[in-house]
């Protein structure tokens, strides 16, 4: 195998790391709580635009200067996160599931649309470029291997850790509230602060994805923020790969992002006549297959855990 | 005395353009409200099959040489079929799971309909008919488009029609039925199969004439329904889900809400930057999701 | 059990995939260039013909005898969907899966700049962007792999304003779409034509892709204005904008930049309507053999206007890059880059558009040939930037006409 196919293999695996973890906070909100958040593409984008801003040399464009070193940058963006996640959660969690989930809509969409309008800040439509990403200086391919390592070091990392917590005595009052809230409060938990918390680690978790992608790629603007890449695709890789369940999220983010990517390798080898259709015929392809995904294994590819109960899925009755 | 000029300007440039929007927002509302109130999930597909229904009205004008108006009906009855096709092969088989599994669908045919609608069509955008239309004219400066008129007369007709299906016909109780109470109306025999059928055939029409409107007010292109679906989603909101009534009036709401917000009601500048009009659809929707999550029109679903 | 059956089916379809990202095709009688282009997104609109532009300038080389002795130059096609992630993936699949020679991409700024920087500078390997006009690129750390073939918009908003001003029009409104195209533009017009004495009586930014643009028109007609300065591509709000302007009775004059100078334009509000219009865009001066060329050529292969944005580019670019391979004489990376650099600076022979059998004997005998393009002579300046010319256009009988080059 040579170093380009090498490359290659690595650029995928660590494009499904950086799904992965974005997945995994996402089921932190979803498995743990039963919480439908739909604006995942805002946590993501605030994680982002803060590394970014924070990691990069001084220009007219755009705030910046401060050229923090990059994990103080994700940190400070993975901060950023939580606390906006936080305050989502205490002003939203009343709300039931499917309310919120166009609650977290409506937030995502107003803050994407700050981040490009406000454009002494952001660079606006032009988005930030120059972000410094670790490990550059080494030859090829032992700088893009490190990052992937540091990514799926995360990846292992945050599993462990969510695997523990949802054993752990806070882990079990979760659960007790997903079961049955209104037990649960009766026993005295403050349930919306059990909410908010979990909410707020998970976007602490998007956010961390969103700034680790930034490093990545070394370029961020409101593209690269948008639904259907950031929300849509975590959504589909959680239930693809086992809505609730951990192991199903890191392998959603695989399956997903591997029909997402290597669909065009077949659809390359269509003859030339075909190029300006072939891209169309990708898309169409990556639905297709996810619709067989999603009936062939309709409770996910791993679906461990029982289903949800009743409560958090269906639409609340109205009033 | 009053400034008629200022008043014909605002009533040409902000209010009039702020009601055609609100109808194409108010169309496609029912539907996604009429869908989440009686299949109980978002369908974010909803916004590519109003282009698809753009798109085969374009087909009937080009084959049949008939202005777009008239291609309306044969447009919509061909969506409408299209609507329940994608039931039938997408959600069809996740009835009895949970109904996030519904909505993932939904993102997938989504991703299918715009591309296939891609390969048939391609991405140029189009027009029903090249040119300028001269506007029609009163009192020397209030200028309106022929088409608008057309367009808030036919949502009118259309919300009115509907309201009689819902409220006079056995099919329109039974939809009620099967959204207010589901088990009740199993249970009463309701054919359940059917209410659905008649759903998606309404909800995917209406979508249709909403996809053909926008496509005559500013151009037909692949991405034209995505582009509103958030607006939709949250003019059915602002009604109440699943109360299709209420989405109508949530979507003129919105609509009028999105013109009229840049308006110079204090002074000389607009009250919101134009930059955050498309805000204006979200915040609404958050606060009242907050403040009054029932939305503005309380009471029975329908 | 059959479950378990299922998640193996699915694991083999994962890795019949990854296996093929091993080269299928025997890389012997191929030369491989790989076309980074932002298919579908935001600007899917006008993607097709420029697709159509590199295809011309790839066939007239197969027709023409082949690269590097006689073999096929083959193109692969990347889509970036328009975002960073998918365009960092996409040039991964070129520049590393697919090892092609060059890359000609991508379109939109943004997606420039992360493919750039996340894969083509590590990786080594020239990069010819056909339209992305972000200063940015000007500066960028690049060990001279990246390029391209448009100038920056720091170049287009002082030509554009300079017209105006010799025109006589010194008073306008400006209304410029929210993307990275049209901010840059616009920010450059602004600042020049008010240092050149104009004035603009409202300046306001759009958000493409609505359907009713009539509240901004409003305020921009406020103040009578002798125009309306409308820079964003025809597709995505130009088209609608104009329409409603001319419906509302807003506006009459229209002056635009390249992205508005779209046949989508005129077939959809009709030239009558656009008598006093007036554009900018890079382009040769008219009568130019090598612009000529080129449309001829287009018109001849796909029947269709030439009047489709940057298709010349997107030639020029695909073009130079074939001839930078063979200057090469091989498919070495870094010695393309320096071929490229000979191929694309004066005092040779002049190629143009088409003249592939001319420039492959001109190698072979080891002369310097120099290629004359459709849109710029595309000489590059140390920062892998070209210079170009902008041309003035009206609309007469229906079509674009260019009038002329404006001198900055």
């Amino acid at each position: 195998m040579d170093t380009g196919t090498i490359l290659y293999l690595i650029s995928l695996a660590t494009m499904i790391g950086l799904y992965a973890i974005l997945t995994l906070g996402l089921n932190l909100q979803w498995g743990f709580a039963g919480l439908f958040n739909a604006g995942i593409a805002g946590f993501f984008a605030v994680g982002a635009y803060t590394t970014s801003i924070l990691t990069t040399p001084v220009t007219p464009d755009h705030l910046g200067g401060f050229s923090l070193p990059v994990p103080l940058g994700i940190l400070a963006g993975v901060l950023l996160s939580a606390l906006l996640g936080y305050a989502v959660a205490r002003i939203c969690l009343r709300l039931k599931s499917d309310y919120l989930a166009i609650a977290t809509i409506g937030i995502a969409e107003i803050l994407r649309l700050v981040l490009k309008n406000e454009s002494w800040m952001t660079n606006g439509s032009r988005g930030i470029a120059g972000i410094p990403r670790p490990f550059e200086g080494m030859a090829q391919p032992w700088g893009e291997l490190s990052f992937l390592a540091v990514v799926t070091a995360t990846v292992i990392l945050l599993y462990l850790v969510i695997e523990r917590a949802w054993h752990s005595p806070w882990g079990r009052t979760l659960r007790a509230i997903r079961e049955n809230d209104e037990a649960a409060e009766a026993a005295g938990k403050d349930v919306i602060a059990y909410r908010a918390q979990v909410f707020a680690l998970g976007s602490a978790v998007m956010g961390l994805a969103g700034g680790l992608m930034a490093h990545y790629l070394k370029f961020i603007g409101p593209e690269a923020t948008e639904p259907i890449l950031t929300t849509f695709l975590a959504w589909v890789m959680l239930i693809a790969g086992g809505s609730g369940n951990n192991r199903g999220a890191v392998l959603g983010a695989f399956v997903i992002w591997t029909i997402w990517s290597g669909t065009e390798l077949l659809t390359q080898r269509l003859p030339p006549d075909w190029q300006t259709r072939s891209s169309y015929i990708r898309v169409f392809l990556i639905g297709l297959l996810l619709q067989i995904v999603l009936q062939r294994f309709s409770q996910g590819i791993l679906p461990e855990r029982p289903p949800q109960p009743k409560r958090s899925e269906s639409p609340s009755k109205p009033g | 005395m009053i400034d008629w000029s200022g008043l014909l300007d605002f009533i040409g440039f902000y209010l009039i353009p702020g009601l055609v929007t609100g109808c194409i927002y108010a169309l496609g509302a029912i539907g996604v409200s009429l869908l989440f109130g009686i299949l109980r999930f978002a369908h974010f597909a909803h916004g590519d099959v109003m282009t698809l229904g753009g798109y085969l009205a374009l087909t009937v004008v080009w084959w049949l040489g008939w202005p777009v108006l008239a291609a309306i009906p044969l447009a919509a009855a061909a969506t409408a079929l299209v609507a329940v096709g994608l039931d039938r092969a997408f959600y069809k088989p996740f009835r009895r799971r949970p109904t996030i599994i519904s909505v993932i669908a939904s993102f997938g045919v989504m991703l299918m309909l715009r591309s296939a609608i891609q390969l048939i069509w391609g991405v140029e955008p189009m027009q029903y008919k090249a040119g300028i239309v001269p506007p029609l004219v009163f009192f020397d400066e209030l200028r309106v488009q022929p088409r608008h008129i057309w367009m808030v007369g036919v949502t009118v007709a259309l919300v009115l029609a509907l309201h009689i299906l819902l409220t006079r016909t056995r099919i329109g109780r039974a939809m009620r039925a099967v959204s207010d109470e589901p088990d009740l109306a199993r249970v009463t025999g309701i054919s359940t199969e059917r209410v659905i059928l008649v759903t998606w055939l309404v909800g995917g029409a209406l979508a249709a004439v909403a996809g053909i409107f926008l496509g005559m007010d500013s151009k037909i292109d692949s991405y034209m329904g995505w582009d509103m679906l958030l607006p939709v989603f949250a003019a059915a909101i602002l009604g109440g889900i699943g109360n299709p009534m209420g989405a109508a009036a949530g979507g003129l709401v919105l609509g009028l809400i999105e013109e009229l917000s840049t308006y110079n009601w204090i002074g000389e500048d607009p009250l919101v930057s134009p930059d955050y009009k498309l805000g204006i659809a979200f915040a609404i929707m958050v606060a009242l999701l907050i403040w009054r999550p029932t939305g503005l029109l309380r009471g029975r679903q329908f | 059990m059959l479950r378990s059956l299922g998640k193996f089916v699915l694991a083999g379809v994962a890795a019949v995939v990854l296996a093929s990202t091993l080269p299928a095709r025997a890389a012997d009688d191929e030369v491989k260039i790989g076309l980074l282009f932002d298919v579908t997104g935001p600007v899917a609109n006008f993607v097709p013909p420029m697709l159509d532009a590199a295809k011309l300038a790839i066939d007239q080389v197969n027709a023409q005898g082949g690269i590097l002795g006689g073999k096929k130059l083959v193109s692969i096609v990347a889509d970036t969907q328009g975002s960073p992630q998918v365009a960092v993936d996409a040039a991964n699949k070129l520049v590393n899966a697919e090892k092609v020679s060059v890359v000609v991409g991508a379109l939109l700024s943004g997606t420039t700049l992360a493919s750039a920087q996340s894969v083509i500078i590590p990786a080594g390997v020239v990069q010819i962007s056909p339209t992305a006009t972000t200063p940015v690129l000007t500066g960028l750390k690049d060990n001279d792999w990246v390029f391209r073939v448009v100038p920056s918009d720091a170049t287009q908003g002082p030509v554009l304003a300079k017209m105006l001003m010799d025109k006589g029009i010194t008073r306008v409104a400006l209304t410029y779409a929210n993307n990275d195209y049209a901010v840059g533009i616009a920010g450059t017009f602004r600042d020049a034509y008010k240092k050149l004495g104009g004035t603009i009586t409202a300046d306001i930014r759009h958000e493409e892709k609505k359907s009713s643009y009539r509240t901004e028109l409003a305020q921009l007609a406020k103040g009578k204005p002798q125009a309306l300065v409308l820079i964003a591509f025809a597709g995505e709000s130009g088209v609608t904008i104009v329409k409603e302007a001319l419906e509302g009775a807003f506006f009459t004059q229209f002056i635009g930049t390249d992205g508005l100078r779209d046949k989508l334009l005129i077939d959809q509000i009709g030239g009558d309507n656009l008598k006093s219009a007036l554009f900018t865009s890079p382009s040769a001066p008219p009568g130019t053999p090598s612009l000529e060329a080129f449309e001829k050529a287009y018109t001849a292969a796909y029947q269709t206007t030439k009047d489709k944005l940057f298709i010349q580019q997107v030639y020029d670019a695909t073009f130079i890059a074939a001839l930078a391979i063979e200057k090469a004489g091989s498919t070495d990376r870094a010695k393309i880059r320096d071929a490229l650099r000979d191929v694309g600076s004066a005092g040779g022979e002049a190629v143009g558009p088409g003249d592939w059998k001319k420039a492959v004997d001109l190698i072979a005998a080891g002369k310097k040939i120099t290629y004359v393009g459709a849109a710029c002579p595309c000489q590059f300046d140390k920062n892998g930037d070209v210079a170009g010319t902008i041309g003035e256009f009206i609309i007469e009988n229906g079509s674009y006409k260019q009038v002329g080059v404006v001198t900055p």
